[in-house]
Formats: C-alpha cells, structure tokens, sequence
C-alpha cells in the first residue's frame, strides 16, 4: 500500500527542473513557477546573487558564498573565486598565469588548487559545491527534490570546459538536461517574454567571458546562426587593469592583491552612475576608467563582426541588440555596442538575472510535456572540429557555426605499403597547425590489413549531440575495423575520479551531518504537509468526518513540530506515522483515479 | 538504403531551390523530429533524423555546395578530377602572391587577392550551374572542380584576416 510520499507528484518522478546560471563571478538558480520564470533566493539572506566563490576551512568545511567572500581578505589562498575561468584547463595553459591569488598544487593534466585542511581541489569540484549550495536552496524553495538542470556555458566554452561542466553537475548530484550557451539562454528569456520574431545579437559580457550571438527567431523556431567571443575575457579583466594602474610595478602579496581587486571591483561599480571616485587613495575619474578599459571593450568588436559575417548579415539587418552580464551596466561598453550595431541596445530584464531566467525557461520546456508544443531551440557548434594530417595541418571535419546534432565523416587512405594502424587525433579551433588547435583526444586505430599505400581506407565519423559534446568513431572499410570513443578531454575528469569525488564530498559538506538530516526531514515534512492539504481539498469528501480530524490532527502536530524541534529522528518518526495514516485514503484516491481514466477511456 | 538530401524535403534532385520554402520546410521538419521533441524511446532515431536534417539543409541552401552534391549524386567524385595544367599554375601562382603577403603582413594584398579570386570563382559557379541545368554534366564537372579550389583559397584568405585581427 501506498501513502503520500509514494505517490507524490507522479508526473515528475525526478522532481522539480531548475536553470542555473553558472557564472564566473556570480550564479544564479531559477525555476518556472506559475509558467514564469523567476530567480530564487540564492543565500539564506535573500540575495539571488550567490558569489561564486567557495572557501575550504582547516576542518575540511567548505563555505559557499557571501559567506565565503568574507572569508577571503583573511584567507585569500583558501577562498577560490573565478574557477569558471580554469574548467578544463591545464596548468601550462596560458590562462592560468594570469594575476590572481591562487596556490596551484604540482602536477600535470588538470588544474588543482592547493587548499588548507585537505586534497588538492579541481574547479570542477569547486564548481560542483556552487552546484550543490544552490540546488539546495532551490530544494528549499520548492521543498521539494531538485534533480533536474539545465547549466548554462558560454557559447565559446570549448568540448573540455562543457565535459567539465557536465561533470560538475553530476557531483552535485543533478541530472544535467542540457548545456545551454549563454547567450541562447539570454535570448530565449526576451524571445518567449515578448513573443518577438527577428533577427537579434547578443552582446554576452560577464565577470571572466564574452560571448556574442547572432539568432533568428521564426516560425517557433529559435535558430542560432553564429556565435563568435573570448573565454577570457571580462569584467575581471577591468578589475585588473585598474589594479594595474593603481599598483603600477609595486610588488604585492597574494592578500593586498585580492583586497586591492575587490576595492577596484567596487571603484568600477561606482562609475557606473558617478564620474568619479576613490581607490586606494587615489582618485579616479570615468574618463580614465574608460581610457584604463578601452582596449579590453575593442577587442569584444572583432569577435562581434566576425559572428554578423559568419551569420551572413549586416548590422543594419538586425532587429534588436540584446545585453547581458553585469559588465553591460558600464556605460563605456553600453556606448561601444551602441555604435557598433547602431541601435539602442535591451536591457529590461536585469542582465545578471537574464541567462538563469532562460535555463528556467528551456528546463521548463525539456521536462513539462504541455510545453512541447513551444519554442525549439536549434543551437551551434562554437569551434570547428578536426582532424591532424599529414605534415601537421588541420584539415577541418565539421566547421563551426554548424547546427547540432550534426555528423560529418572523412576517408583517410594510408600513406604506406603494409601499414596496419593509424593515429587518430582530434583537435578543435580554427586555425591550420595542429600547434594553434586545442588537442581533444588520440588514439589508434589497428587492425588494418596490409594493403599497398593508399589502398586502406579509413572513415573517421564525428557526431556532435545537443550539447556540443563530441564523440568520434573510426572505421576500416575492407574489413569494418572499428574504434569509437567519447572525446574525454584531456583536461577533463575520469569516470573513476567522479565517482571518488561522489563518495568524498559525502564528508566535508557545508553544514555537520546532524543538521543536514534535519534539513531534509523539515522539506520532507513540508513535502507531505503540503500534499495532504491538496489531497484533503481535493478528495476530502472520500474521508468519513472522524478519519477526516485524525488527520487533520496529526498534521497539525506536524507542522508545529517542524517548526520547534531539531531532533530530525523525531521529525522523522511524525513524518512516518502521518504517511501510514494516510494510506487508507490514498488507496481512495487512487481507485478515485482509476476509475475515472478507466471511464474515460475507450477500449 | 540512404535517402539523399532532396528527398528529405520532398524534393526533387535540381540546381535551383527556393531556399526561403527550404527554410521553412526545415523548421516544420525540426519541431517534428528534433530529440527535444519526443520521448525517450524515440530519442536515438530522433538525434539521427535531426543529425540527416541539419546536414541535408547546410548542403541544399548554398548554391555551391549543392551544385557539388548533385554531381555527388551522378556518381562524379570532385576530388578526382584532373585539372588542366595551365589552371594548376595559375592558381599556383596565386597561392604563392597569398604566401608572401601573408608573410609580409599585407593585409591590403590578401585582400586584394581574395576579392579577384572571389569574382573568378563566382563566374566559374555560375558557369557550373548554368552547364548543370542544360544538362551537360562534364561541362559543368570541369568548372565546379575549379570552383573547389577557389573555395579552398578563399577560406585560406578568410583564415589570414582572421588572424590578423
């Protein structure tokens, strides 16, 4: 027999699906509630805004957030803010040298920050805690289960930053629906809101990456044309110009640099509406900030004509200019895009929120069937995908700006008499040399009969899924030897580590185990309590009066308990003994059920 | 047995199509078969069809592109085409003013050289094409090999501005 908790909300077994911007700065979670999207309470105070920043104590506790963002004046090399920028990077990577208080442990493949009280953390985890704090504050929101999400990247995130971020939503324990691009995102949240058919840009420049999209909307069909951008560059990258100005070649400690970025974080914030203030003693005025930023906003205009090239279109062709990131407020790069595209750029939802409100919004389509019938979303590859050949020249498989799912194949002959292998290497990026091209994977195709030169032929398949992901297969055609592997980057994480990491992070959670069990028994009881006040509102009339008040009664109790205790086996117990009450007239309900499918029925 | 890229829209092989109605039938047949759009069951045949859909509209709306398919389709093979000598050098020539303007920097030149081969290839299409309607499958074979190897030089234009910028 059955009571509420079994039979809760069968139509979404995995319970609600979120849209979680995860950002280099800050992330977001939303959900659609009451057919709109909106963004949750990310911290306890209310702020939507959950500063992506995670700082590991000597305990082993790991603190998300504001909280963390104290913390890290007095612990700067313990206090990791900005992992989005190191997701699926290596420490020989260019990108990792850049200024910044970061401890990063030995070691080759992927990054690992070196952290007080513990391992070497990848960003991955790191992202994963910021995963698991917001799934947990949208768990409280619905009181429900979270399970479900669709995590944006930026479109130019290349295969290991999206493996990684995938692989950051299975530690927290989500079921990634899809990966959204950024921008797409942006676009599906004006798109839907105003019912808009068009051509638009999205002008993407958050805290550490800038995207640019060009999309067309027709026919409910939301069609990216071309994205183009810079994974690193951003608003950070003002911070730090500005602390270059105000440093200039003095030396300085991991701890005056972090305070020194905060201060030219907020001088930045300021001349947003002032024209001029205070840092660090120094004055400075919108004029120099602009001066100070002006190259950084320049290079967002090559990548910006690039993508209307590649979309096949003209500026003036465009119906609308669409802004998104908190680094849109300043007013040197409103100016910038201004003229740019030549017209007044959006900006009526608020830019931070934008991109989560959109994964609500494509999370809410891929989950609820009477959705379905709405908008499609039709998104690209960022980079072209490719092949090594001989004399180290890439020659391009499937060229960027492809619409996925795509697949595309290529016949290799082999260059030498009785050859029996070939050396499959994947790359990804536009350029020729195989040196300029990211190096997704390698392996080795073998088996090949011997032939004369040229004689074996080699078909190398790629397929590219909705989310950008890669996977490459390798067929000799005389004898149908065959190799397939999902690209696993590089930089990415073995199934094996995850699964360690699962079992790990069962340890240093935020809060202590006691506390955490209560939490989840006080959702549950919420959980319950607010399927039987349906349930009773509903199919009340099924109940005699008495059975009707012990009910009512023991969810009374309940309530009051949840609120007052914080012995979570109590909570438990009371929890259990109002389920068992209910299974009477849960089976009524359920005959109730059956019974009217049963007549509706033609069979 | 494969369905060639025509045949997915409901067309008949030809060298012109209406691509604004090719669009249109592209975005009909997306809502109906993308792996969005159905349940788990259906998801792998979705992800193909959706994978056949996305390759046969990139094909059919580029003039260029599906001139070389229907040749594709007559069973000629592009790549295997042997080119006129003169041809060869001219290109040849040209591949190596590219080379030098790229070496010095010269982005005027490259440029310069892109736009000239740009318009030659153009011709060279619309010679391909207009052989393709009348039917003269080895007139049109010999001008639309050409038109691969411009192709090839103006992607390596496209490629040095990129660069440089």
């Amino acid at each position: 027999m059955k009571g509420f908790l079994q039979i809760h909300d069968p139509l979404k077994p995995k319970g609600h699906a979120v849209g979680i911007d995860l950002g280099t700065t800050n992330s977001l979670v939303a959900g659609v509630v009451h057919g709109k999207p909106v963004c949750l309470e990310a911290d306890e105070n209310g702020a939507r805004l959950l500063p992506s920043v995670v700082h590991y104590g000597r305990d082993g506790g790991v603190v998300v957030g504001s909280r963390a963002v104290a913390l890290m004046p007095s612990h700067p090399t313990d206090t990791l803010k900005s992992v989005k920028r190191f997701m699926g990077k290596s420490l020989g990577d260019a990108e990792t040298q850049k200024l910044g208080a970061y401890r990063f442990a030995e070691g080759t493949g992927i990054v690992r920050f070196q952290v007080s009280g513990g391992q070497p953390v990848t960003p991955i985890e790191v992202s994963g805690e910021i995963l698991r704090a917001l799934k947990r504050r949208a768990e409280s929101h619905f009181a429900g289960k979270v399970e479900q999400a669709v995590i944006t990247v930026p479109a130019y995130f290349d295969d290991a930053q999206r493996q990684a971020t995938k692989d950051a939503g299975r530690l927290a324990g989500l079921e990634v629906l899809r990966l959204l691009n950024e921008p797409t995102a942006a676009a599906l949240a004006y798109g839907l809101d105003k019912g808009s058919q068009g051509r638009f840009a999205v002008y993407d420049l958050g805290g550490g990456t800038f995207d640019i999209s060009i999309l067309e909307l027709t026919d409910g069909v939301f069609q990216v044309k071309s994205v183009g951008g810079d994974s690193a560059l951003g608003g950070d990258d003002f911070d730090r110009a500005i602390v270059k100005w105000v440093a200039g070649d003095k030396p300085l400690s991991p701890s005056e640099i972090s305070n020194l970025l905060q201060a030219a974080r907020a001088a930045k914030e300021a001349l947003t509406t002032a024209s001029e203030t205070t840092l660090a003693g120094q004055q400075l005025t919108r004029e120099k900030l602009d001066e100070l930023i002006a190259p950084l906003i320049e290079k967002t205009g090559v990548a910006c004509r690039r993508a209307l090239k590649d979309a096949g279109l003209k500026a003036h062709e465009l119906d609308g200019v669409v802004l998104v990131g908190g680094s849109t407020r300043v007013p040197a790069v409103r100016r910038f895009v201004q003229q740019l595209f030549g017209k007044e750029p959006l900006a009526d939802i608020d830019p931070d929120q934008v991109v989560a409100l959109g994964a609500a919004v494509q999370a809410d389509l891929l989950t609820n069937s009477e959705r379905q019938d709405e908008v499609l979303l039709l998104d690209v590859i960022p980079l072209s995908l490719g092949l090594e050949t001989m004399g180290g020249v890439v020659e391009k498989v499937i060229p960027r700006n492809s619409t996925i799912p795509m697949a595309a194949a290529q016949v290799f002959t082999t260059f030498q008499d009785g050859q029996n292998a070939m050396d499959v290497h994947v790359l990804q990026g536009e350029r020729e040399l195989v040196e300029d091209c990211r190096s997704l994977a390698r392996f080795r195709l073998t088996g090949i009969p011997a032939m004369p030169a040229g004689m074996g032929r080699v078909e190398v398949k790629f397929s590219v899924d909705a989310d950008g992901i890669l996977s490459v297969a390798a067929k000799e055609q005389s004898t149908g030897a065959e190799q397939h592997i999902t690209v696993k980057p590089t930089h990415g994480l073995t199934d094996e580590e995850i699964e360690q990491m699962l079992l790990d992070s069962i340890d240093h959670a935020e809060d202590d185990m006691q506390k955490r069990l209560l939490r989840e028994q006080q959702v549950e009881a919420q959980r319950i309590l607010i399927d039987a006040k349906k349930q009773l509102a509903e199919n009340g009339d099924l109940l005699e009066p008495t059975e009707r008040a012990t009910m009512q009664s023991s969810m009374h109790a309940l309530e009051q308990l949840a609120a007052a205790t914080a012995d979570h086996h109590a909570l438990k117990e009371a929890i259990h003994a109002l389920d068992e009450q209910s299974k009477p007239f849960v089976e009524k309900i359920m005959n109730r059920a059956i019974s009217r499918a049963v007549v509706g029925q033609k069979v | 047995m494969t369905v060639n890229h025509f045949e997915i829209f409901g067309l008949t092989p030809s060298v012109d199509v209406d691509v604004p109605a090719l669009e249109a039938k592209y975005r009909e047949l997306s809502l109906e078969h993308h792996p969005d759009r159905v349940g788990a069951d259906q998801r792998l045949e979705a992800v193909q069809k959706t994978t056949s859909l996305n390759e046969a509209v990139k094909v059919l709306r580029d003039p260029a592109r599906r001139a070389f398919y229907l040749l594709q389709l007559e069973g000629i093979d592009l790549e295997k085409q042997q080119m006129p000598m003169e041809f060869l050098e001219s290109i040849l020539e040209q591949r190596e003013q590219l080379e030098i303007a790229k070496r010095q920097k010269n982005l005027p030149k490259v440029r310069a050289l892109g736009a000239e081969v740009g318009h030659t290839s153009d011709q060279a299409l619309a010679e391909g094409l207009k052989a393709l309607r009348a039917g003269e499958v080895p007139a049109a074979t010999s001008a639309l090999a050409r038109v691969r190897y411009y192709t090839r030089f103006l992607d390596e234009v496209e490629a040095i501005e990129e660069s440089a910028a």
